[in-house]
């Protein structure tokens, strides 16, 4: 670890100081970013042409929220820049969303009972 | 050997940073993801609680969309009907309290005249969020190439961005609340419909306030040189993060909301 009365240097792997560490920074360019705004564009005018033609049904429903995972998964990869990190902070960010879709699939099943529930 | 050295030869066993990241920067994911579980079981717990009801009749649902088509002045035309629109809505049994409300009949509103434009404002409200979040990434690359001048030109415009996004918002809830709409009733249909309505669209809308806030500081940090002398524009990077993640939730609530 870096001496205190020397000045340090935040990029320095070998001498790593965890409070003040930061990978350099590198710039992927503009073109990728522009691709999203246009896709994200794209899928929410698709997402309201959608829903005046397509008559409504679980299926239609499940179609808007395939959309919205896209949409989000261009967000989370383009926009926050995950496709450039570590692969095990990757894993750790996707894989725990198992979760969500725990959840959905508990709530399909328990919320046809709330019927029963005069609320 | 100085005393302070450890291994660096395994991932784990210290003296670097296994993913190859700061330490800000992993807690703002790790952050992000505890926030995602939130608003899924917001979310999921709305789907739960709208399919505990039925969606409005699609017969009758196609005789308004041909009564009422795309573009009618519906202040002109229900001018002397109690309640006007809504009104005849409740009239006509296409808002009760045993039926889920089509979106299209409640967001059915633009500022500055009183045509029936379903859903178009929503998707207004999209797009500025949208292009607030390219104006947040370009601010991030910028800073990534040490651009002084362009990130401060790109924060202020995603500062701007999310001031507009929640006007938006605030106007919508001024004309839901206007229509009659509460915590505890509404005349749309079930009481958990404006309730949820304002619970999760608030929540998401208190998350936009505080990125709007978060982005002034780091505005403000930036003009005044911080990021300069630190060497680095990470903290750009790590409020883009706030900002993107804010951005998704709105998509989710875009599809729940307006469109299901």
């Amino acid at each position: 670890m870096s001496h205190h009365n020397t000045p340090v240097d935040i990029h320095d792997e070998e001498n790593y100081d965890p409070t003040v560490w930061v990978p350099k920074a590198h710039s992927h360019g503009t073109k990728g970013l522009w691709k999203t705004f246009w896709v994200l564009l794209a899928l929410t005018i698709a997402d309201v042409i959608l829903y005046f033609t397509m008559p409504p049904s679980m299926g239609r429903n499940v179609l808007f929220i395939f959309l919205g995972v896209v949409k989000a998964a261009f967000i989370v990869y383009s926009f926050m820049h995950l496709t450039f990190e570590h692969k095990g902070l990757k894993m750790s960010i996707v894989l725990p969303m198992i979760f969500v879709v725990y959840l959905i699939a508990f709530m399909l099943k328990e919320a046809s009972f709330w019927n029963y529930l005069n609320w | 050997m100085s005393n302070n050295a450890v291994s660096t030869t395994s991932t784990w066993a210290g003296g670097k940073s296994p993913f190859k990241v700061s330490y800000g920067k992993l807690m703002m994911w790790f952050f992000l993801l505890s926030d995602a579980f939130t608003f899924s079981s917001l979310l999921v717990g709305y789907g739960a609680v709208r399919y505990s009801f039925p969606s409005a009749d699609e017969a009758m649902m196609e005789q308004v969309r041909q009564d009422i088509p795309f573009g009618t002045d519906v202040h002109h035309m229900f001018e002397h009907t109690e309640g006007g629109f809504v009104g005849h809505m409740v009239n006509e049994g296409v808002f009760a309290e045993t039926h889920w409300p089509a979106p299209e009949l409640v967001f059915n509103h633009f500022p500055g005249h009183h045509l029936h434009w379903p859903l178009m404002f929503v998707s207004l409200m999209t797009l500025i969020l949208i292009l607030s979040s390219v104006t947040m990434v370009l601010a991030v690359e910028a800073g990534q190439r040490m651009e002084k001048k362009k990130v401060e030109l790109y924060m202020l415009l995603t500062i701007i961005g999310g001031f507009m996004f929640l006007g938006c918002q605030a106007w919508e809830w001024t004309k839901f609340i206007g229509e009659g709409a509460k915590l505890y009733t509404n005349p749309f249909g079930p009481v958990t419909f404006a309730a949820l309505f304002f619970l999760v669209t608030g929540f998401h809308g208190f998350h936009v306030l505080s990125g709007v806030v978060i982005n002034i500081v780091i505005y403000i940090n930036t003009i005044l040189g911080t990021y300069e002398k630190r060497g680095h524009y990470e903290m750009v990077e790590k409020t883009g993060l706030y900002w993107h993640f804010v951005d998704l939730v709105w998509v989710f609530v875009f599809t729940f909301f307006y469109l299901i």
